[in-house]
């Protein structure tokens, strides 16, 4: 097996030791950083994200792998940022005014990192205001809106009616949380809905238009 | 039939009314602002609310809407509170959305300029806050305090600082409570706290002054993993004072209680689950098996385990473990169809809940869509006994007055028709 392949088992695998010790290696032997990124990291977990799906692991294996992962870019990013390479797509994400809870939202922000976006993590009670103005800086190709509460889910509502109000017509919108439906996506005119951190990732890639 | 002969009724899986709960625990109750609301519906005394529970700002059902709402289960409540302080010494508070209720003297708020409200350990406010309710919101959440963390140092003990015995003044407190309720005509729940494994909403312990061990909720979820020695460490010590506080809470209860309140680790996400069946084998079971037994060798009480989501196939093992109620059935996570459940896992296991969705149709539905399917749910989870009717989860803050009467409505409806 190659190097590349190891990496790709050892994040799937959640074995942050050995994603760090791989990494380095590939380093070590002249691989690009972005190759590491994009043939050892993102496969690893896109087989996260299909067994999750599957529930085939769960939350703590996914957090797990998630972590591995994170590691990995701790060593890759300052290379990527000194060869001017970014990710093509960034991505906004936070938990909507008046909600607290961030358990579902860091997920998906860890599979999006993981499918290689760039994340803007604004935590959590998130006005709408501040998600336009993060929108606008990044030129985010999505915003990503998370709730847990029923009482937040009006403040939902006011952010997709900002953000469509503010004019940006390459940013999509994405919402998601306990008790959020595909029936309140459409309604509140978001533009894709996801029911757990598994689909973010390809619902994420179709809204870029990419092929999930 | 007394409110409480019909609940042993359903317990026991046998056939007649329907018994209703509300807030007899912390998971089967209501908002604060629910309550005052279905007083002024119901034009009881509209003095203010004691909060309950401050966590979730949970409001008490008095006797006198418990009467109104038909409901037949009272709980018998230990002394604390998720911050640590004592359920006693009560004041008024205006609460951010302008309600005067009554707080317990710990409840000491502490408001920043953009109206954000923090509440401290043990109403300590000399150490950080443990608790966050951001403007406009309604419910108090949990401020993780993790200290760094030293993998190759870590203590399970500091995982541990929460599980007590059982002290001098709990004792007293619960002769207190146990003559309250003496010969009280409904069911009578109860809890001592420490009998649940891993619950995520006591991780961050928002109870404790200067927390330790792992606390970050992320982290916790990481060391059943990556940490699970730790993680079997800390179940093992809980569990060892856990048996011991049962037997000391037994003596003290006698007969006075009907169920007892285990555990509220959740299990399930909305369309999955937190853990395989598997880990819940090896890492769970043993110690909820031992907590279990304990209750059914030395008392007649029935065990109630709290989960959220979509627990279908953990259920098989929860009623192998030893539990005998399962709360709050969320009919809405995926394959928690209550005419699958009933019909396979009816036999063997009491549902508390399952009565309406909280999450969709209650506060945001019609009340003729609430009647429609709190009369659906009655007709899947009544037969034959083995149903506490009740909501899933508690009733959420801005939740229509008029949804909860047509709820209430329905029930007591279908108990009327027979």
């Amino acid at each position: 097996m190659s190097l590349l392949t190891d990496l790709t088992a050892a994040v799937a695998a959640g074995k942050r030791i050995d994603t760090v010790r791989l990494t380095q290696e590939l380093l070590t032997s002249g691989a690009r950083p972005q190759d590491i990124v994009e043939q050892g990291l993102v496969p690893g977990m896109a087989i996260v994200g299909g067994q999750f799906k599957r529930n085939e692991i769960f939350v703590p294996e996914m957090l797990v792998a998630a972590r591995a992962m994170k590691e990995a870019l701790k060593l890759l990013e300052p290379l990527l940022a000194s060869a001017g390479i970014k990710p093509k797509y960034t991505v906004i994400i936070g938990t909507v005014q008046g909600d607290l809870h961030d358990i579902g939202k860091n997920l998906i922000s860890m599979m999006w990192r993981g499918a290689g976006f760039a994340v803007i993590d604004l935590g959590t009670n998130v006005s709408p205001e501040r998600y336009v103005t993060a929108a606008q800086e990044h030129q985010a190709h999505i915003v990503g809106l998370s709730a847990l509460l029923t009482t937040t889910m009006p403040a939902m509502k006011e952010t997709v009616r900002l953000l469509k109000a503010a004019g940006l017509p390459h940013t999509k919108i994405m919402i998601g949380g306990a008790p959020i439906t595909q029936a309140f996506a459409d309604d509140i005119g978001a533009d894709g809905y996801a029911a757990d951190a598994g689909t973010a990732v390809d619902v994420a890639r179709k809204l870029v238009g990419e092929a999930a | 039939m007394t409110s409480r002969e019909k609940v042993r009724r359903a317990l026991a899986h046998q056939a007649g009314p329907v018994p209703v709960d509300f807030g007899s625990t912390g998971l089967t109750s209501l908002h604060v602002s629910c309550v005052a609301a279905l007083r002024a519906h119901y034009g009881l005394d509209c003095h203010p609310v004691k909060v309950t529970e401050p966590f979730q700002m949970l409001g008490e059902v008095e006797d006198d809407l418990a009467r109104a709402l038909g409901s037949d289960c009272v709980a018998a409540n230990g002394r604390g509170t998720m911050f640590g302080f004592p359920n006693e010494g009560w004041h008024e508070w205006r609460t951010p959305w302008g309600q005067v209720v009554l707080v317990a003297e710990g409840f000491r708020p502490r408001e920043d300029a953009s109206g954000d409200v923090y509440l401290f350990p043990e109403g300590d406010t000399t150490v950080a806050p443990s608790g966050h309710l951001p403007a406009g919101g309604y419910f108090f959440d949990a401020i993780v305090r993790q200290e760094p963390i030293d993998e190759d140092h870590l203590n399970a003990a500091d995982n541990c600082e929460e599980f007590k015995l059982i002290s001098t003044e709990d004792v007293a407190h619960w002769r207190r409570e146990f003559a309250r309720i003496s010969g009280e005509t409904r069911a009578v729940v109860s809890g001592i706290g420490g009998t649940g494994f891993g619950d995520i909403a006591l991780v961050p312990a928002a109870f404790l002054k200067h927390p330790k061990g792992i606390r970050d909720i992320t982290e916790w979820y990481v060391s059943l993993v990556d940490r699970r020695d730790y993680v079997h460490q800390v179940f093992a010590y809980q569990c060892e004072i856990a048996l011991k506080n049962l037997a000391t809470f037994a003596a003290l209860a006698g007969d006075s209680i009907d169920v007892l309140m285990i555990c509220g680790t959740d299990f399930g996400t909305q369309n999955s689950q937190f853990c395989s069946p598997a880990t819940f084998d090896e890492l769970y079971a043993p110690y909820y098996r031992q907590v279990n037994d304990w209750v059914h060798r030395h008392t007649p009480w029935k065990t109630f385990k709290h989960s959220c989501g979509a627990v279908r196939p953990l259920i098989n093992r929860f009623i192998e473990v030893g539990f005998d109620i399962l709360n709050p059935v969320q009919c809405s996570a995926t394959d928690m169809d209550p005419v699958r459940l009933k019909a396979d896992f009816g036999d063997r296991l009491v549902f508390w809940g399952g009565g309406v969705d909280t999450q969709h149709t209650l506060p945001f539905g019609t009340p003729a869509e609430v009647t429609a399917q709190v009369t659906a749910r009655l007709r899947a989870f009544s037969p034959n006994g083995g149903f506490v009717f009740n909501t899933i989860h508690n009733v959420q803050a801005r939740t229509p007055t008029a949804n909860l009467i047509a709820m209430v409505d329905a029930v007591r409806a279908f108990n009327q028709a027979g």
